[in-house]
């Protein structure tokens, strides 16, 4: 089977962002919270790969660093503000009726708001925090898969296996559990994917207010924001944390698409 | 015991189910025949408590004496699998692809038996064993795609025998199967019968299935029961119409006398087809289509007149005083 190009792009990317932030945990070129004043924007060098900020810290270590808090809070917000909606998707199909057209009408609310706008503004209204951001960001999550998961789930109801799983006397509940929700499975993880690039842009958007993890540790949102008054002395400050956003969530947004290209069969056939 | 008085099923004016009642008790095995859209499907869903959300449902169902009219969903959960069990047509469709077989199977008995998972997986190995799935141990780890068709059906069956259900229903089961497992898995279907005191419920459009299957049969066509009685007399001397024309096109095997031109005679078909639900006649169903209709018969419903051991819904019908 031949690999869409999408995926494959999508996957480097992801592999290189996580590899990055993993190896963070154990390992950085310096340590990044180190300063040297006297050493301030430094060029290039090989203690230095990325060269030094206006404190003189090591950019390729806070950009590492950086990569560990982007993909701690995205995979935070997804999983949580993932299980939520799904579950919320799955209730609304297994009930039906009003409880489903209520379900349905709030998430249509919460896809009335601009998904990023809603975030700052709950962060801003909570307090500036990394488990805040987390919050925020999970929260405009849950509508999206929800959706995703209640049509689905709705055309999952309509196979043949459930009515046999219903006639064996198993219940809704069980039915969610057992029989949809592992055939969900594949338009969930899909979207899952898709909403992890979302979920970085929101981040690097939220510390780039100051709104997500506070100083030290190092994000790429407020590396952009300290380099913003330095772009004419030092415009590579800005460019590598930019540049380091970009690749993720274009590398996830790729890589979700792919995924959908080879999960959906309907999307195959039409290429 | 499963009792239908003057049941009915209908969506706002199509009436998928019209007046029908039957009696099924203990060990009885009872055959239901007619083409797509005569209510066979209707009938068996009813007897789960399984009818679509959008039907009104009319006349009564008891089980066990009891009227299922006021049950609610948890009620009927409680029947299902222990009192009243059912296997689909297409073994394909009726197991969920990702989830191992033995699984499935296990799934009524913790539910309704309260076992814990080892002793469901040890009750599904006897079930594969009883419904004879070979190397039933590996069996139960498979998935449905690594089996075919024959044992698909045969580890439904085996998920429908569970809990013991008092009556099993058999929606087409032999349908999407082959000839000769089609026929292994009718003889299944009636020793599990027998040996359980199971009452079986064959719905098929497959006479010789039914014939092999069942000691009564009940012919259906348009929602209406049209005809009943002993499955061999039945099959052997139609009284209705329909039935006559229903046995009338099965292809005959045996070598066929060509005519003058060298051709094959054609095989016999009732003329027209089954009329939408909503543009049934309102008196007998088979009016437009019947070879010995009568003036009245369109806008009057026949009643079922009973003769010996038989009885059948039509006008034309002579019945011996």
């Amino acid at each position: 089977m031949k690999l869409p190009v999408n995926l494959l792009i999508g996957a480097v990317l992801v592999a290189l962002v996580i590899g990055a932030a993993a190896l963070s945990l154990v390992w950085t070129p310096q340590d990044f919270t180190v300063m040297n004043v006297r050493n301030k924007f430094a060029a290039p060098d090989t203690i230095h790969w990325l060269g030094t900020d206006q404190l003189g810290r090591d950019l390729a270590s806070q950009l590492m660093a950086g990569a560990r808090n982007s993909m701690a809070v995205a995979l935070a917000a997804v999983l949580l503000g993932g299980s939520i909606g799904t579950a919320l998707g799955l209730l609304a199909a297994a009930i039906g009726g009003w409880v489903e057209d209520l379900v349905m009408r709030i998430a249509d609310i919460g896809f009335a708001f601009p998904a990023l706008l809603f975030a700052i503004m709950l962060a801003a209204v909570f307090g500036p925090s990394l488990t805040n951001a987390v919050l925020a960001i999970a929260f405009i999550n849950i509508p999206v898969f929800a959706r995703v998961a209640r049509a689905a789930a709705n055309q999952v109801w309509t196979r043949e296996y459930v009515a046999a799983a219903r006639a064996a006397g198993l219940d809704r509940f069980a039915i969610s559990r057992d029989h949809i929700l592992p055939n969900i499975a594949a338009p969930v993880i899909v979207q899952a994917t898709i909403e992890f690039a979302v979920a970085i842009l929101a981040e690097a958007a939220l510390s780039y207010l100051g709104l997500g993890a506070q100083p030290p540790s190092p994000t790429w949102g407020r590396m952009l924001s300290e380099a913003q008054t330095l772009m004419y002395q030092a415009p590579q400050l800005a460019i590598y944390p930019g540049l380091c956003i970009v690749a993720a969530v274009m590398g996830f947004g790729l890589l979700g698409d792919g995924l959908r290209d080879v999960t959906d069969p309907r999307l195959v056939r039409e290429r | 015991m499963f009792e239908l008085d003057r049941f009915s099923v209908a969506f706002g004016s199509a009436t998928a189910l019209r007046q029908a009642s039957l009696t099924i008790r203990p060990g009885d095995r009872l055959g239901v025949v007619g083409e797509s859209g005569s209510g066979k499907t209707m009938l068996a869903l009813s007897l789960m408590g399984m009818a679509p959300e959008a039907a009104q449902v009319s006349g009564r169902l008891l089980i066990d004496g009891k009227d299922m009219s006021a049950a609610t969903e948890a009620d009927w959960q409680r029947l299902r699998a222990r009192k009243v069990a059912m296997i689909f047509q297409e073994p394909m469709s009726a197991l969920n692809p990702l989830r191992r077989v033995g699984d499935t199977v296990a799934d009524p008995l913790r539910i309704h038996l309260g076992m814990d998972r080892a002793a469901a997986r040890a009750q599904a190995l006897d079930l594969f064993r009883e419904v004879g799935i070979p190397d039933p141990e590996a069996r139960l780890r498979q998935f449905p795609h690594e089996m075919s068709g024959g044992q698909r059906q045969r580890v439904l069956i085996a998920l429908a025998l569970a809990c013991d259900p008092a009556l099993l229903i058999a929606d087409e089961p032999t349908t999407a199967l082959d000839a000769n497992v089609k026929l292994r898995i009718t003889d299944l279907l009636v020793r599990l019968a027998e040996q359980r005191g199971m009452a079986l419920l064959f719905i098929s459009h497959d006479l010789a299935s039914v014939a092999r299957a069942t000691q009564d049969i009940m012919v259906m066509y348009g929602g209406d029961i049209v005809e009943r009685g002993p499955t061999a007399e039945v099959l052997h001397d139609p009284a209705h119409p329909y039935t006559r024309g229903l046995l009338g096109a099965r292809p005959d095997p045996a070598p066929q006398q060509r005519d003058a031109a060298g051709r094959r005679p054609r095989l016999p078909t009732i003329p027209g087809t089954v009329p939408a639900l909503h543009a049934l006649a309102a008196g007998c169903r088979f009016s437009g289509r019947c070879p010995v209709e009568r003036p009245d018969c369109a806008t009057v419903k026949p009643a079922m007149r009973a003769f010996g051991t038989r009885s059948a819904a039509c006008h034309a019908l002579e019945v011996p005083a």
